[in-house]
């Protein structure tokens, strides 16, 4: 990620920015707010397990990575978590300070253990010594900087554009009297006086603070975690660049700029030396578990064997699949999309629904209507292949933009200096009508849905062929199509609320199904790629048509779009439709209970009341992956806590969509799960904070209160109902209908698809006919389980 | 006079009545308490409206209790009555608001009881007919507003904002005791009509001269005004609603004091040039940090500031029925903004859809000046002609707004906007324009008869109304070019220390030891 430094660099130089790279890569990305995806937050700790990162993460950010022991012990009394857990649990546990057996196990988790905190920072111990809040004074001017630097538009008056982050910085810092005032004298001078690269700024400051390459690893990691998602923001900037094949330095800026005020603060407050010392050697200590987090980390894997003891059992077998359905509908594997699912299945036998990743394998940059920011509709893995629009070419567009141009150029009449006078005057008095709208939650204008997508150019006949036989392989939905094909997208419809684009689908790069669902459906209905596929032996009736559709998760409504002008029988569709509803009605009355203060009729309003921080769970409580038929879990209800991948590995030839699951969405899935997860056991450094002092910074994310650190993450109203955690902080059960060595010939060939599984970040298991029949064991090993099942 | 008593003097009654029921339960989900929260802010809604068609039928109304300084009085005429209304309506939206909004949170019951208390001690304010109802309703908004500031008190952050607040609040408030106690000692009443009818009579004392100052510090330092600002731009700490009230009904504390002794203030030519220059200082200096903030709240924050500056100067001009316009315009605008705020990732996310914004150049900037100059002067003339002769602060002020709405027209004429872009905004600044003066007209029509009319200006406040003129038109011409300079690297020092709102914050802040490290509670 560095340039290579134009001079030759002394080897302690290229030795230091290497430390510094790992800790920056210790980093998780977080995507801005506007188009959010969730991102496993130990993405920096694949190569370590459980309780290893545990005991890395407490020396630099002071967090628990697992629940607290009272909290196990409660499950355990409740009964939700069994011996037989606990014994296979400590039975996995490769740690050689393991308690003996669960009585110990017990008692361990009951006596509590040390007080987890960080190594304290120079300012953390120069606040001690002085009086004066320093790591509050950074975090306040710097988050000032940081947030003028990152704006997208939120301040007319940014920084000028373009500058790097550190001389962006310098350029503040030798201005802002704010340090001074608060006591620090001479900071701007000392930062006048730092060394105009960010490179020799973290050379000079590690020397000043006796870091040698060992004890910088963590000490800079710490510094890192300090700045929160700042941090994380730059780490976002630097995955976009390396996406693109670039690269870039923002991440390695902040490091130089923390490091320059610990460098200061050290100078300011000398007598510090010898505390220091003693941090800078324990940070030289390579982080090793603590017998209690050995014991933590073991209760997780119980809390986790638990649900899968409790998953197993309602995994019972394949039902029997019918004939050829009269409506197959394909949903995106996202977990809310179980719950509809199931609730559609249950109308009618005819009925059949498929699970795939809601970007259905077009890898999309698109431009909606009126709009020339292109938007990646695809997993933030993936780069984008295809160019689409919704521009059209009558005068609706320039309508679009004149209309978009009127509102942003009245937008900089409300904000500007003066002209907010006359704004206020003038048209103040007219928001109390918006006040009663917003209030009663009256809908603002019928939304329009965009010009149906396309590809940018066209596409070939035989591109069109190519690209369709290769999505519905990946589908597996070569054959037996039905009447009606619903290709289905997904978008959490929610007002006021900055995190919307977290109820959006993850698929899609944190925007709407839309897009993609109505471009395949296009193509599947296209005569020219009917014809191609035909003739590449995967011939659809000529009956079977595409619909695409968007599934509401806030309201469980559906709406279609008819697009393609062959188009199903009428009476087809009006039983389509009927269903729909239908199913939508069964779902939200499923849902209405956990949804604090919402009866089965007042589930859909949460969509449009200003003031709801809980519109909808999104994805809260996922828990497992199972990717196999349908008919292994056609029936059963798996509570809206699963994703469900339809893969038929007998169709798989090569295993090559087997490839693309365990590479792609299940990767995808483990972020999910692993951010939900860091939301939980750790919010106040892994969640999104409280949504109720929310205030959005320069529209990439959100700050509690008035000042300070970003908050990556998610909310803690996004996780917890007032009373209670809803989302149970579990590792993803990943669970694979497909021949064993299969699976492992994958795993043997991604080494860190592999890592999730050896050290424990993911479980894994193999189905066969519907049940579980081996889990795997770190080593590309596997463990009959059926046994084990009929033990509990 | 013996007059029945107006519905909007016992709305405060209910509001304190249902707050009562959260004391036995402040905690989470206090059953039905939210529900009747939202109904008894309806309710007060209603009797405030109930108030105002009273007033219709048989003019003003009041209330008092006691005798001397410590009389308790409540009015209710065209000016109280009004704000009664914008309390009880900005009440039962924050209400509804919360009622969702805070569900599920540790201390829901009391944050009910809080916001309603508080609510009844505003809407007390506002009817205040006596010295010293002002006073005790003043401070009383003060303690309960800390309380809902330190609703997450285990927040530093919170705790140094409460005490900031708490300070500057409450130092108003001895500020006020001060001009209360003095004159009461020069006039012999606390009932303020009483107050206004003997000193205009009698003149000013030294006294009451020093009254004067001290309620126009009051006023200052309750709507934040320059220097010590600094309160208001750190109290997001307290969850949405808190600040959709403050911003939208406390703050307006100060200029409802100075409007509610309208009558007095303008005795003193001073105090009207203090308010002028405090007034429209705040009003630049605050819209110019606003413009380099990029949190949403925070920005919001500081546009409060610099419309309560704007307020003052309003106030410092004699134009007492525009200052009430502006609070209420303001008002409604600022609690919408404040609640809706979690929309701004996506307003700032549509704000690059379609492309670039045209930036206007030096000639189409100087010709939207002109343009909107001679925009005025139509409008200004048939205004005139129809509803008669503007005294010259009134034009002033016009001419600062249109100022304003050159803005509008020149984004308009930039060389890259499409000619549909042009109309609209043209279309756009024409509608701004008739709004404002048929808004200020009507304002006039109802609230004129019960303020004073703006003094006929002297030397001072000539040269008081060129320099407000000058200065807001320089600003307004310099925000037009602003993406011609704003970038430039002889500004960037500049942008810095306006992002720090000059440091004024941070002076106070080492003065009252907010940088302190202090242990969590």
């Amino acid at each position: 990620m560095f340039q290579t430094p134009l001079q030759i660099a002394p080897a302690r130089l290229s030795e230091i920015l290497k430390v510094a790279e790992a800790a920056a890569r210790a980093i998780p990305p977080a995507f801005p707010l506007d188009a959010t995806v969730a991102v496993n937050p130990f993405l920096g700790q694949t190569g370590e397990n459980l309780a290893t990162a545990s005991a890395r993460l407490a020396r630099v950010a002071g967090i628990r990575l697992t629940r607290s022991g009272e909290e196990y012990v409660a499950a355990i009394r409740k009964g939700e978590i069994g011996d037989a857990d606990l014994t296979d649990a400590l039975a996995a546990s490769t740690a050689a300070d393991k308690p003996a057996d669960i009585e110990s196990l017990k008692a361990a988790a009951e006596t509590g253990g040390e007080e987890v905190g960080a190594l304290p920072t120079i300012a953390d111990l120069a606040a001690d010594a002085t009086g004066t809040d320093w790591p509050s004074i950074i975090e306040k001017t710097v988050g000032l900087w940081a947030a003028g630097q990152f704006d997208r538009g939120q301040a007319l008056w940014s920084p000028t554009p373009g500058t790097e982050a550190f001389a962006a910085w310098r350029a503040w810092a030798v201005n802002d009297l704010t340090p001074e005032i608060a006591g620090l004298k001479g900071f701007c001078a000392h930062v006048s006086d730092a060394p105009d690269t960010a490179e020799r700024a973290i050379l000079r400051a590690a020397d000043a603070l006796g870091l040698d390459n060992v004890a910088a690893e963590t000490a800079f990691h710490r510094l890192l975690m300090d700045l929160g998602g700042w941090s994380q923001h730059a780490r976002w900037l630097l995955w976009q660049a390396e996406l693109a094949g670039e690269t870039d330095r923002t991440l390695v800026d902040l490091l130089a700029i923390r490091l320059i005020w610990e460098e200061a603060l050290l100078a300011h407050v000398p007598q510090l030396r010898e505390t220091w010392d003693t941090v800078v050697a324990a940070h030289a200590v390579p982080p090793v578990p603590s017998a209690h987090q050995v014991v933590l980390a073991i209760l997780q894997d119980a809390s986790d064997r638990a649900h899968q003891r409790r998953l197993a059992r309602d995994l019972d077998g394949s039902a029997p699949s019918g004939n050829r359905p009269d409506l197959q509908a394909a949903f995106c594997i996202d977990v809310r999309s179980e719950v509809f699912r199931r609730a559609l299945e249950s109308i009618n036998p005819g009925i059949e629904t498929i699970g795939f990743a809601g970007f259905f394998g077009l890898p999309v940059a698109h431009r909606a209507h009126g709009s020339d920011v292109v938007e990646a509709h695809l997993p933030v893995l993936l780069n984008p292949g295809i160019e689409t629009t919704s521009h059209v070419e009558d005068d609706s567009e320039q309508a679009v933009r004149i209309a978009a141009r009127t509102t942003r150029a009245w937008g900089r009449f409300r904000q500007a200096a003066v002209s907010s006078f006359a704004f206020v005057e003038a048209a103040g008095p007219l928001y109390a009508a918006k006040l009663v709208r917003d209030a009663l939650g009256l809908p603002k204008k019928t939304a329009h849905a965009d010009p149906v997508p396309r590809v940018l150019g066209g596409l070939s006949a035989a591109a069109k062929a190519d690209t369709a036989s290769a999505v519905l392989k990946a589908m597996s939905m070569t054959k037996g199509h039905g009447k009606v094909v619903l290709l289905l997208g997904h978008a959490g419809h929610v007002t006021n609320n900055p995190h919307e684009s977290a109820y959006h689908c993850g698929a899609c790069g944190g925007h709407t199904g839309e897009v993609s669902a109505r471009l395949l459906a296009v193509l599947l209905n296209d005569a020219e790629t009917r014809s191609g596929l035909a003739g590449r032996g995967m011939a659809i009736p000529e009956d079977t048509v595409f619909l695409a559709g968007l599934h509401d998760t806030t309201t469980d409504e559906i709406t279609l779009f008819e697009d393609s002008t062959v188009t199903a029988q009428a009476d087809n569709l009006r039983t389509t439709r009927g269903w729909l509803k239908q199913a939508g009605r069964i779902a939200r009355a499923e849902r209405a209970p956990k949804l604090p203060g919402a009866r089965f009729d007042t589930v859909a309003e949460r969509a449009l009341n200003w003031a709801e921080v809980r519109p909808e769970w999104g994805l809260a409580g996922c828990a497992a992956f199972i990717a196999g038929p349908r008919a292994a879990t056609a029936g059963k209800n798996l509570g809206g806590r699963a994703f469900l991948h339809t893969y038929d590995w007998r169709n798989d030839e090569g295993f090559g969509t087997l490839e693309l699951i365990l590479t792609a969405p299940v990767v995808v899935a483990s972020w999910i799960s692993l951010q939900y997860y860091g939301s939980s056991v750790a919010p106040e450094v892994f969640g999104g904070g409280n949504k109720l002092i929310h205030n959005v910074v320069g529209g990439i994310g959100v700050i509690e209160g008035n000042s300070g650190r970003l908050r990556p993450g998610l909310p803690w109203q996004a996780v917890h109902d007032g009373r209670t955690l809803v989302h149970e902080p579990l590792r993803l059960s990943v669970m694979i209908e497909a021949p064993r060595a299969a699976i492992l010939d994958v795993l043997r060939h991604h080494p860190e698809v592999r890592a999730l599984f050896d050290n424990g970040w993911l479980h894994l298991f193999a189905l066969e006919n519907g049940q579980v029949d081996a889990r795997y064991r770190p080593g590309l090993t596997w463990e009959d389980e059926r046994p084990l099942i009929r033990a509990a | 006079m013996v007059s029945p008593v107006s519905l909007s003097f016992i709305a405060p009654l209910v509001l304190l009545a249902v707050a009562l029921f959260a004391l036995p339960s402040p905690g989470r989900r206090p059953g039905n308490l939210p529900l009747w929260s939202e109904y008894g802010a309806l309710a007060t809604l209603t009797l405030s409206a109930g108030g105002l068609l009273q007033f219709f039928v048989s003019g003003p109304m009041s209330l008092s209790v006691g005798e001397g300084a410590m009389k308790l009085a409540l009015r209710a005429n065209a000016v109280s009555l009004t704000l009664a209304l914008l309390v009880g309506f900005i009440g039962w939206i924050v209400m509804r608001y919360s009622r969702t909004y805070l569900d599920g949170e540790a201390r829901e019951g009391a944050f009910h009881g809080l916001m309603l208390a508080t609510l009844a001690m505003v809407l007390i304010f506002v009817q205040s007919a006596s010295l010293a109802m002002l006073v005790i309703a003043s401070a009383s908004v003060g303690l309960w507003l800390r309380q809902l500031l330190l609703f997450y008190a285990e927040r530093q952050e919170a705790r140094r904002a409460a005490t900031k607040f708490a300070l500057v609040w409450h130092g108003g408030d001895l500020a006020l005791i001060v001009a209360v106690g003095l004159l009461f000692g020069a006039y012999g009443t606390a009932e303020i009509d009483a107050l206004v009818a003997a000193a205009s009579e009698a003149g000013l004392t030294v006294g009451a001269n020093i009254a004067l100052a001290l309620l126009v510090v009051a006023a200052c330092f309750k709507t934040a005004a320059f220097p010590l600002h600094g309160w208001l731009t750190e109290v997001m700490e307290a969850p949405t609603p808190v600040s959709a009230l403050l911003h939208a009904g406390i703050i307006n504390s100060g200029g409802v004091l100075l409007i509610t002794v309208a009558g007095l203030v303008q005795l003193g030519p001073g105090a009207m040039a203090a308010l002028v220059i405090l007034g429209g200082f705040t009003a630049l200096f605050g819209a110019a940090v606003m413009l380099t903030q990029s949190a949403v709240k925070t920005a919001l924050a500081w546009s409060t500031v610099s419309q309560m500056g704007f307020m003052l100067l309003q106030c410092g001009l004699g134009l007492w029925p525009l200052a009430l316009l502006h609070i209420v315009a303001h008002s409604l605008y600022k609690a919408h903004a404040f609640l809706s705020s979690g929309g701004a990732v996506q307003a700032v996310a549509v704000l690059k859809r379609p492309g670039p914004v045209a930036v206007p150049s030096l000639g189409a900037v100087l010709k939207s000046f002109v343009l909107a100059i001679v925009l005025y002067g139509v409008i200004a003339g048939l205004f005139t002609t129809v509803f008669g002769a503007k005294s010259a602060q009134a034009l002033a002020l016009g001419g600062i707004l249109i100022f304003g709405v050159a803005y509008l027209v020149a984004q308009g004429l930039a060389d890259m906007a499409p000619a549909e872009l042009t109309r609209r905004t043209v279309l756009a600044s024409l509608a701004t324009a008739v709004s404002y003066f048929a808004f200020q007209a009507g304002a006039g029509a109802i609230w004129g008869p019960y303020l004073p009319a703006a003094p006929v200006p002297g030397p001072l406040e000539w040269a008081l109304i060129v320099l407000a003129v000058a200065s807001f038109g320089f600003v307004a011409f310099a925000q037009a070019l602003f993406p011609l300079w704003a970038h430039h690297p002889a500004t960037a020092g500049l942008r810095v220390h306006l992002v720090n709102g000059l440091y004024l914050n941070a002076l106070l802040d080492r003065a009252i030891g907010g940088f302190r490290a202090t242990k969590s509670s």
